[in-house]
């Protein structure tokens, strides 16, 4: 079982690496015949990882949130989930690349942080941190879907502005379709973590006494969660709309992710993966 | 190598070979076609050879008379003939703007006429349509025999695969479609989208045509004459503006197109400026189609403003033809596997009728020496043991002739000795 979980864990990037290179085929314009099974790869792309997921969870008898490993994996499996979730209901497959290589990205480096330790960590075997976890996983996800959407939002209003109507042009989706799913995928990402973050503070109430624990990631999080909701609340009280809108959507997730990371690993915190 | 040596041919006259006075002159309407199906049909025999089918492909674009018969080279200088009685002018028999193709080259003009290959713009789709309703009319009036039934069959086939994987017919390549194009890669769906057109003239109405047939919400007009702008915005069912009105018409609009003849620009980027502050910034899209141009070039510097002119739609028109003609190789290739399909379906239906001429004239040579031992021996109690074993040898030598024809077959040059030879040594008549 363990050859086999990691054997796939091995590979796994060497598969997106290859959905990637059917999506650049696509894009490039190489081969028109692909276009119809692109669902069909991802689909086996998703059940294969779906696979590794359950399997090394059903061996180390853990939830798959608690190293590096597991919540980067599954951030990517949950970004290819979403991803194809959007193609199959805009049949638009332009903005492919980019996500599938944000989640490459991902799953290699996920991948690097490969280890085998069966969870002996009572916080981490809770179930409430399950919920936890799953919420702030899926609360990153949108988000970076939201920033990502926000970039190829840039690119393409640069791309019309410019008269670059080459092949990016063409296979990128529309404007405000592209505005439309940033702001959704904002929103979804603001609700996800945030219940996400309420339900780490139920358990550190439960397991610790305290509701707001004194530790710099979480009152990290809290403020930067904060700021992106309120930064998402006055940009649509100001009805801000398209480039505009697509840089604060990208300031944020900086904020959010670049941030978040730089304190968990520059600063002493109780919260730290295994 | 393909064989042109097939019961096929094409006669033509396009917009490569003749101009639009000549196509026009030519040209076929629904009961002049009828006719001449019918005469070729029906009473139309040279040196005794008869057209086993015929299609007539009449368009603006071109005029093309694909024929199925025996001896091809001499029914096709017949008909031309016949066209010139029947339309009475003299271009069907003037070889500057008709064409002649034969054989599997004939296949090759088909396939790529009904890819969109051979047309004025390079993978246009109506011909395809074009191509289906003359095959329906002439199958209709039972003029299709079995070679041109295949050769439709195939060519919906090959046009099919050339557009589910080439981009031949991708990108549009008409100036208004372009505006559209545009318009729907910054909004995606037009259906909630509001146009208005400033100027009431010919062109802004045509560009307002192509967006009317993409459900848009409203088109509105404004105009410097009220009345003008009335009479255009009642045919759209909207609402008309004069140009004094124009910040409340540009407040209400998503997409803008422009064709007035105004010398100054009517829109400005102070009033544009104004405009976007006003719409909370939502993105706004400008065709001017007009010379002089109507609006202020430095309108591009605002933010969710698209300002496209003329020369930009027309270079898109033109980088979607080159990159159309760039597909015409990809397209041949999946043609060339048609070619080869094709050409063996002839070889099959040749060797079909070939074998059933050999057994025939194999059976009668039999049935005639049966009947002269009858006369010889009468009392001979061995005649039908003769008969099986005579049946026998008949099939032996068939099955070994089709045996090698079958061997034969990708070679066309081999298959048509062979069938030469079969012809000659068994001194079989052709018809």
């Amino acid at each position: 079982m363990k050859e086999i979980s990691q054997f796939i864990s091995y590979i796994l990037p060497l598969l997106y690496l290859g959905v990637i290179y059917v999506y650049y085929v696509l894009f490039t314009g190489k081969k028109k015949s692909w276009i119809n099974k692109t669902t069909l790869i991802l689909g086996i792309l998703l059940i294969i990882h779906g696979f590794e997921i359950g399997l090394r969870h059903a061996v180390l008898k853990t939830i798959p949130f608690s190293t590096v490993h597991d919540a980067l994996s599954f951030l990517g499996f949950s970004i290819l989930f979403v991803y194809m979730i959007i193609e199959l209901r805009l049949k638009n497959r332009g903005s492919g690349i980019f996500v599938l290589f944000f989640a490459f990205i991902l799953e290699v480096v996920s991948t690097f942080n490969l280890s085998w330790e069966p969870e002996t960590n009572e916080l981490l075997s809770s179930p409430t941190f399950a919920i936890h976890a799953a919420f702030t996983i899926m609360g990153y996800t949108a988000m970076s879907l939201s920033a990502l959407y926000a970039i190829m939002y840039i690119i393409q209003n640069h791309n019309l502005k410019k008269r670059n109507l080459g092949k990016l042009f063409t296979q990128l989706p529309a404007l405000n379709y592209l505005e439309k799913m940033s702001i959704q995928s904002a929103f979804m990402g603001i609700v996800l973590l945030g219940i996400g973050l309420l339900m780490g503070h139920v358990q550190a109430e439960a397991i610790m006494g305290e509701f707001w624990p004194k530790d710099v990631k979480v009152i990290a999080a809290d403020i930067a969660w904060a700021l992106y909701l309120i930064g998402y609340i006055i940009a649509q009280f100001l009805r801000l709309h398209g480039k505009k809108m697509a840089y604060l959507s990208i300031a944020g997730y900086f904020i959010l992710v670049v941030g978040g990371f730089l304190i968990a690993n520059l600063a002493e915190t109780f919260h730290e993966f295994n | 190598m393909l064989n042109n040596d097939i019961a096929l041919g094409v006669l033509g006259i396009s917009h490569k070979t003749a101009s639009v006075e000549i196509r026009e002159l030519v040209s076929l309407n629904e009961e002049e076609q009828k006719n001449i199906i019918h005469q070729v049909t029906h009473d139309f025999k040279v040196n005794n050879i008869e057209v086993d089918g015929i299609l007539i492909l009449s368009t603006c674009n071109r005029t093309e008379f694909y024929i199925s018969a025996e001896h091809i080279d001499i029914i096709l200088p017949a008909i031309r003939q016949l066209l010139v009685t029947y339309k009475q002018c003299p271009y069907y028999n003037d070889q500057n703007i008709t064409y002649e193709k034969f054989g599997m080259e004939a296949a090759r003009h088909f396939f790529n006429v009904i890819c969109g290959i051979d047309s004025q713009i390079v993978g246009e789709m109506q011909i395809t349509g074009q191509v289906k309703d003359c095959y329906n009319f002439a199958h209709h009036l039972d003029a299709t025999d079995a070679v041109l039934n295949k050769l439709y069959n195939f060519g919906m086939q090959v046009k099919k695969r050339v557009r589910n994987e080439t981009f031949l017919s991708d990108g549009t390549v008409s100036v208004s479609f372009a505006g559209v194009e545009l318009a729907r890669k910054i909004f995606s769906d037009l259906a909630d989208k509001r146009i208005l057109l400033v100027g009431a003239g010919k062109t802004a109405e045509l560009a307002a045509v192509h967006f009317l047939e993409n459900n848009v919400k409203a088109i509105n007009v404004a105009n410097r004459t009220l009345s003008k702008a009335q009479e255009l915005a009642e045919k759209f069912g909207g609402v008309s503006y004069t140009l004094e009105d124009l910040d409340t018409a540009l407040v209400e609009a998503d997409i803008v197109i422009s064709a007035t003849s105004s010398d100054d620009y009517v829109i400005t980027r102070s009033m544009m400026a104004d405009i976007t502050r006003k719409k909370y910034y939502e993105s706004i899209f400008l065709i001017d189609l007009a010379i002089p141009r109507d609006i202020d070039p430095k309108i591009e510097s605002l933010n969710n403003v698209y300002l496209y002119n003329l020369d930009d739609l027309n270079g898109i028109v033109e980088k979607n033809l080159e990159k159309r003609r760039m597909e015409i190789p990809s397209a041949n290739k999946i043609i060339d596997e048609f070619m080869v399909e094709f050409q063996k379906w002839i070889n099959t239906n040749t060797m079909a009728s070939v074998v059933s001429k050999l057994k025939s004239h194999l059976e009668t040579l039999s049935n005639n020496e049966m009947s002269r031992i009858r006369k010889q021996f009468p009392e001979n109690g061995y005649q039908k043991e003769i008969e099986n074993y005579t049946q026998n040898i008949i099939n032996k030598l068939v099955r070994q002739h089709m045996k090698s024809l079958k061997k034969n077959a990708g070679d066309p040059e081999k298959y048509k000795q062979h069938i030469e030879l079969i012809y000659n040594l068994y001194e079989i008549d052709k018809e």
